[in-house]
């Protein structure tokens, strides 16, 4: 039974992941892969807090989500300010170099992980407990970005994709609004990464590298960006897939890279097929009911 | 009368191409200037010069007396400025009302913790810029189209759509580059009204147009730039008539 938990904790906390990953760089067009660094942020974050000074769990999650959340403005604000292209180099940058640094310090554990994260609900209400409420946040999760999406916020993000000059030109504040997702986006990881840290108890700095960047990534793009349910199958796809494979009983050696190559094959697959994803996004932006007032001109123009 | 727009000594070039040579330049309130040229006379890198889209070499711009020195793109229009686009650049992603919605000068979400944390707020602001944007769509003939892509539509009343997008700014100073290239018919007299209308209420409007009957009917006066240089300025009527400038124009 905890392996079918442990998938299902899988799958919200990457449905969380992708979710959030594509608000910034499908609603956002912010061009970033470094979001597992804001993962792990929160989960390092989190882990160290309670364990260290006995913070209680769901507080230190929230600090864990916090600590991303500002982080992220250390490699945003100085990248953004430069130009759009240069967040992605200097993300993974920071990335990268974050994932150095916290190998060679043995305080968090070092490049051996950090262990012992305190747990939380599984002692008192079993490890079901657990599971329902990374599912709930994930559901939370996606009603949030959709209801952030559909809304005035999401309306402005479509412009400042569509073309940024003249966006500016309205008044609007480009950088700001890109801080301000990549901000939010990141946030949202480091509470998944929390929430990772008491459920499994263990993580390393290797863990949070390029491999997890791409299958993030990938569930975004199989699942069709800018749609809310997109992210959703692609993260269930994703992490229901190598489980499949495994049921195949095909020896380590085969079943190792299979899986390698599961990622790269799917990016390539529908980049060149479908490169939509599952489901592809309206090429219309429309706003939630009550943002579109009560004109009759309203339902007409969808038809 | 103290001038809204006033450029002085406004020099730019692009490596050896002169746009800008030491301009002069006033807009007055209620007064609609129309700018003549050839192609390439810098007619566009003027306005992107007073936007903020490129940097000057020298020169100073003031828009109501106030510096426009190092200020990014938004501030400017924050302070009341706003522009067409000689190749539209609408939001092609939105429906036409969308696109009048982030007009304003203060967008009902500008800020995220607003979004977050004062929806009462943003409900407030929406409603009101979409009063404002029908009573727009209104004056401009656009009410049916409303709800359309911006694709969907003709490509005059796509230029239509970008003058009212300019006017959600409530604007003290309007730039119109090319409103009417590609534009006939009835758009035409709409966008004439439209832009007397902006101009009665007080603001300043400067339109680049190579339509000469359009700029006739439409301007108080003209100005007629050359490789990046004011040659000269009055009566529209004056300026088409002068044989050296009408042989500038076409190049004879
Ligand atoms: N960003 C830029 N970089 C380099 N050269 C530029 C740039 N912008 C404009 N130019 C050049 O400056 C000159 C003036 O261009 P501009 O667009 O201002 O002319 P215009 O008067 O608007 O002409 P048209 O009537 O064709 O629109 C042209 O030779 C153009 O190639
Ligand atoms: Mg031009």
């Amino acid at each position: 039974m905890d392996f079918v938990y442990s998938i299902l904790i899988f799958i919200g906390l990457f449905v969380i992941l992708a979710s959030s990953f594509d608000l910034v760089i499908g609603h956002c067009g912010l061009i970033s892969i470094a979001h597992p660094i804001f993962y792990a942020i929160g989960a390092y974050v989190s882990a160290m807090l309670s364990k260290q000074s006995g913070m209680p769990v769901p507080l230190s999650i929230l600090c864990g989500g916090v600590g991303a959340l500002l982080a992220s403005a250390l490699v945003s604000v100085p990248a953004l300010r430069v130009s759009g292209d240069y967040l992605l180099i200097a993300s993974i940058g920071f990335q990268l170099g974050l994932i150095e640094l916290a190998k060679h310090f043995h305080e968090i554990g070092g490049a051996g992980g950090l262990t012992n994260i305190p747990s939380f609900l599984i002692k008192d209400f079993g490890r079901e407990s657990y599971v329902v409420l990374v599912l709930a946040l994930a559901g939370v999760t996606v009603l949030f970005i959709r209801w952030l999406t559909q809304g005035p916020y999401g309306r402005m993000m479509t412009a400042m994709r569509d073309d940024e000059l003249a966006f500016s030109m309205l008044g609007r504040n480009a950088i700001w609004i890109k801080v301000a997702v990549f901000a939010i986006g990141s946030g949202i990881a480091g509470i998944a990464g929390g929430l990772y840290a008491h459920y499994f108890r263990f993580i390393e700095p290797d863990q949070f590298g390029l491999l997890q960047s791409s299958a993030v990534l990938t569930m975004v793009v199989v699942g069709g960006m800018r749609t809310t349910m997109g992210p959703v199958i692609g993260a269930i796809v994703l992490q229901l897939m190598p489980q499949v494979i495994t049921f195949f009983n095909l020896p380590p050696s085969i079943l190792g890279p299979l899986q390698g190559l599961l990622f790269t094959g799917l990016v390539l697959f529908f980049m060149f097929v479908r490169p939509q994803g599952l489901l592809p996004a309206a090429d219309l932006w429309v706003g939630r009911k009550p943002l579109e007032g009560a004109g009759h001109s309203g339902k007409e123009a969808r038809s | 009368m103290s001038s809204t727009l006033e450029i002085r000594g406004l020099c730019k070039s692009f490596g050896g191409i002169v746009v800008a040579d030491s301009i002069d330049l006033d807009l007055s309130p209620g007064r609609v200037l129309g700018l003549i040229g050839p192609n390439g006379a810098g007619k566009t890198s003027l306005f992107n010069l007073v936007c903020g889209v490129v940097k000057p070499d020298a020169g100073s711009i003031r828009l109501d007396g106030q510096s426009l020195e190092g200020l990014p793109t938004y501030q400017r229009a924050r302070m009341g400025l706003a522009r067409t686009w000689q190749n539209l650049r609408l939001f092609p992603s939105l429906s036409v009302m969308d696109n009048l919605m982030l007009g304003p000068r203060v967008y009902s979400a500008d800020r995220l913790v607003d979004v977050l944390f004062r929806p009462a707020q943003i409900r407030a602001n929406e409603a009101e810029a979409r009063d404002r944007a029908r009573d727009i769509l209104e004056r401009t003939g656009l009410s049916p189209i409303a709800q359309s892509r911006v694709q969907d539509i003709s490509f005059g009343q796509q230029k239509l759509v970008g003058v009212a997008r300019a006017l959600m700014n409530d604007a003290r100073c309007l730039l119109l580059d090319e409103p009417m290239a590609g534009v006939e018919g009835q758009t035409y007299a709409l966008i004439q009204k439209a832009v007397r209308d902006i101009a009665a209420s007080g603001v300043a409007i400067c339109v680049v147009e190579h339509n000469v009957a359009f700029i006739r009917d439409l301007c108080d006066e003209g100005v007629f730039m050359f490789a990046g240089k004011v040659l000269a300025r009055g009566s529209v009527e004056q300026l088409i008539a002068d044989p050296h400038l009408t042989e500038l124009y076409f190049g004879t």
